[in-house]
């Protein structure tokens, strides 16, 4: 029974503290400066704002790499 | 006559002077039918169903050319080249609302080809742009957000800018790890002290108390890094500090508590660990976020200025940035722009708004030789003007230096240590160790005079005590609130308590900055002459016309909308039109009455009319100035009105000290002026000329119809313009420290009977907890005693 218990609080320490770490990378990248921001985007966001968010992450790479080549042309 | 909604912006207007459209839209302006075709026809009409019912202001007709945004000069102050070899620029966004505002423009310079990133924080509507510059120019972006409605304006990021950012993040991840352990301790404690009562074993008990461990360490050693930080510059200066009092009490119960999970005998306390620094945590985060927020606000002030000027040299005009202007240089400005430095009129005849230096929305007029205040608005056409200061010295420019030196040197009032408390814990500290040495010598039990020494510090610390003040002002507060007041401190009720002073700006706070008409010349107007003038003075938004149609309206019935012709505005003077060839007049009147605005109609030159306008002042001022005189509290109006109209309202309201033509800096020097004679100073003001003095006085206190930036540097806003919530929260404070005091006398009594208890050992630490929870109790419900008696 203690064995039990003593694995579900393993377990349970290593799931809490890898989401705090998330957290706090989070914290670290900036996402949370605007905390309006994010509770409106978890209220309001659509499948439309994700769509435009991954579209997003395309247009970056897609300038990031032209960028890099007319450097080094 | 029925008002309807616009389809833009939300705002009600008479069905007449909308402009229709099928089906069933209707629009107030060209600029609102521009902005909604515009969004529609980019499939961006989402934007409405976000927006909801939120109402937005009119879209900026902005006509100035953005082609500055490119040039070398621009470029070399405010935009940064990131590694990649992109540009990067940050903007202040006006117009921004609500987060369908920023939602649509984000949307809009995401979707344009070369923009990779568009972020505006919805807090303060600063913008963060990177654009590839081969693809896309600068100005395309800012004709972008133009087009929708917006306008935006450079700010210069500056080294304080980023470490105050880095400084919130750091608060805000030890801030999350200090709630996110102490969650979980309180959820373990559950267990542990259900576990008490149903005899847990040895082995259970170990495993909370190490999962407890577990959690408690983050919090002491990384949330808790600052109170070390603080502990150690104060003994570095020779200072017992709180930090000092926090770090060594956790470190304390810390100790203990890895004493009793090694040994296995007694109660841990790694919960109260957790506790105590997390509450004194959230009070250093705000403090944090407060500072951020100042900082925020002087960025936006200095937006706001214009960063480019046009000289005139050698009968040629040339753009240069406004730190290239010398004295003497020749200044051109258009019509909406602002003055970026003082001078002196070249142009015969000018109009400006001056609300930004005087508080007055009145347009000034100038002649040749007045002297133009910098940040104040050209409100007629092209004029030029003689630079008198730099850009450095001019008036504006020091309103902000003044302004960012008060707001990062006021003494915060969190900084102000309760000395009671303050000495109180150096007392206990010291309890303590008597405690311990005392029971030591006693019977060499070491364990034994940890254990008491320990009950000691857990019986006296810190709950009563820490309680006695935030919970009577968290109740004080909710209160306040309820009447529309909203307090941005709870400490600000001691200091409303010491207020002998009260420093009171005239428009916008006593007076309800509307004009209204209080004499007229002539009231047989016939029905014509009452249409000319009701149609003249509708072609008009100016204040003076508005409140005499709002006259018109209320006095006179069937008035109609008749025809006229070349309507045009002469700003500062007046409206001129012709009807059936007559030429009709509507403006400034040859007789100045300095204590009124006066209103002249004419005719073919022949007077028919003429109104005298004044600005009203609120119903509750009477009460409010018995109520300060019945605290002994001095009433001063400081107005930068003339003399006349200033004197007239303090007349009016009986108040025997007024000061008149003050400027933002005569104001903070009298407030300064007043400290310096060991006044404390409440200030109340509206404006952004009321902001100086607001950041140095004692209290601020401004009116949310207000400028964002007074509201900004305020400790408190008046919700609902009211007067009466300014008696309010002045009665409540009072209340609330009232039983501050009683809860402070409680938990000091409950001290003086527990801490010899303890003291002589008949405490064992798991009933000083539950002791300490009792004393809290009482000094919380004698707080909720505080609304009983709401006027």
């Amino acid at each position: 029974m203690t064995d039990i218990l003593w694995l579900e609080l393993v377990v349970g320490l290593i799931i809490s503290f890898s989401l705090l770490g998330l957290l706090l990378w989070a914290v670290k990248g900036g996402q949370f400066d605007d905390g309006k921001k994010q509770m409106n985007g978890l209220l309001f966001d659509s499948t439309e704002d994700l769509n435009d968010a991954i579209n997003k992450e395309k247009k970056i790479k897609e300038l990031k790499a032209n960028k890099e080549k007319n450097n080094l042309d | 006559m029925s008002n309807i909604e616009c389809t833009h912006c939300n705002l009600s207007f008479p069905s007449e002077v909308m402009i229709n459209e099928e089906p069933n839209l209707h629009f107030c302006c060209k600029g609102c039918q521009g902005v909604y075709h515009l969004l529609k026809d980019d499939g961006l009409d989402s934007f409405y169903e976000k927006k909801g019912k939120e109402k937005l202001s009119q879209p900026l007709a902005v006509d100035e050319d953005a082609s500055n945004f490119d040039l070398e000069s621009f470029r070399q102050i405010y935009i940064k080249t990131t590694p990649e070899g992109f540009s990067s620029v940050d903007l202040v966004i006006e117009g921004i609302h609500c987060s369908a505002c920023i939602w649509l423009n984000e949307k809009i310079l995401n979707d344009e080809d070369g923009i990779l990133e568009a972020n505006i924080n919805f807090s303060n509507h600063k913008a963060k742009i990177v654009w590839d510059d081969d693809i896309i120019k600068l100005s395309s972006i800012i004709q972008r957000i133009r087009a929708i409605g917006y306008n935006a304006y450079p700010y210069k990021t500056g080294v304080k800018n980023s470490a105050n950012v880095n400084k919130k993040r750091d608060y805000f991840s030890k801030l999350s790890v200090a709630i996110f352990a102490s969650m979980n301790i309180m959820m373990i404690d559950v267990a542990k002290y259900t576990g008490y009562l149903t005899s847990m074993s040895d082995d259970a008990k170990f495993m909370i108390h190490v999962a407890e461990f577990i959690f408690a360490s983050p919090v002491l050693f990384y949330s808790g890094i600052i109170f070390f930080k603080g502990a150690y510059f104060g003994l570095k200066n020779k200072i017992i500090n709180m930090d000092f009092l926090i770090a060594f009490g956790a470190v304390l119960t810390y100790i203990y508590s890895l004493y009793v999970l090694y040994s296995g005998n007694g109660h841990s306390y790694f919960d109260s660990v957790a506790m105590i620094i997390t509450f004194v945590l959230v009070g250093k985060y705000l403090e944090v976020i407060g500072k951020k927020n100042a900082n925020d606000t002087i960025d936006t002030i200095k937006s706001s200025i214009p960063y480019e000027a046009t000289r005139i040299k050698d009968n040629e005009k040339e753009i240069i940035g406004v730190d290239a202007i010398q004295i003497g240089d020749i200044i051109e400005i258009k019509n909406g722009q602002k003055a970026c430095v003082d001078g002196k009129l070249i142009s015969e005849y000018a109009s400006f708004d001056q609300s930004s230096i005087s508080g007055e929305s009145i347009d000034v007029v100038k002649q040749k030789g007045d002297t133009i205040y910098s940040s104040t608005i050209n409100t007629s056409d092209v004029v030029v003007y003689e630079a008198t200061s730099t850009y450095a010295n001019s008036t504006f420019n020091s309103i902000i230096e003044l302004l960012d030196n008060s707001l990062n040197t006021k003494p915060k009032i969190q900084d102000i240590t309760n000395e009671l408390s303050k000495n109180f814990s150096l007392i206990i500290l010291l309890l303590s160790i008597a405690t311990f040495t005392g029971w030591y010598i006693y019977n060499g039990d070491f364990e034994n005079a940890l254990v008491v020494s320990i009950s000691v510090i857990v019986i006296a610390c810190p709950c009563a005590l820490a309680l006695a003040t935030p919970i009577a002002s968290l109740i004080g507060i909710s209160w306040m609130s309820q009447k529309g007041v909203l307090l941005k401190d709870a400490k600000l009720i001691e200091i409303f308590n010491e207020i002998d002073t009260i420093v009171l700006d005239k428009t916008g706070t006593i007076t309800k900055a509307q004009l209204e008409v209080v004499n007229i010349s002539n009231k047989d107007l016939t029905k014509e002459q009452l249409n000319i003038l009701y149609t003249l003075t509708d072609s008009s938004t100016h204040l003076v016309s508005m409140a005499i149609k709002k006259y018109l309206s209320s006095n006179y019935d069937n008035l109609e909308f008749i025809k006229l012709e070349d309507i045009k505005q002469i700003a500062g003077v007046g409206i001129d039109a012709k009807y059936n060839n007559q030429l009709i007049y509507g403006g400034k009147s040859q007789d100045i009455n300095s204590k009124y605005t006066s209103f002249e109609f004419k005719i073919d030159n022949r007077s028919i009319v003429k109104f005298d306008l004044q600005d009203s002042i609120k119903e509750d001022a009477l009460q409010m100035v018995e109520f300060f005189n019945k605290q002994n509290i001095d009433v001063i109006i400081c107005s930068g009105d003339n003399e006349e109209v200033v004197k007239d309202v303090a007349n009016k309201l009986g108040i025997k000290n007024y000061k008149a033509n003050m400027k933002p800096q005569d104001k903070y020097d009298f407030v300064n002026e007043l400290k310096e004679q060991n006044k404390k100073v409440a200030m109340v003001g509206d404006g952004v000329n009321d902001t100086l003095a607001l950041s140095k006085a004692d209290i601020s206190i401004s009116m949310a119809s207000g400028s964002d930036i007074s509201i900004n540097v305020s400790d408190v806003v008046i919700l609902n313009n009211s007067l009466k919530s300014l008696i309010n929260s002045f009665y409540i404070s009072k209340r609330t420290y009232k039983f501050i005091k009683q809860n402070l006398a409680i938990s000091l009594v409950y001290n003086a009977i527990t801490i010899p208890i303890a003291m002589a050992g008949y405490v064992v630490p798991l009933f000083a907890a539950l002791s300490m929870s009792l004393s809290s109790l009482l000094v919380v419900g004698n707080s909720f005693r505080i609304k009983k008696d709401i006027k």
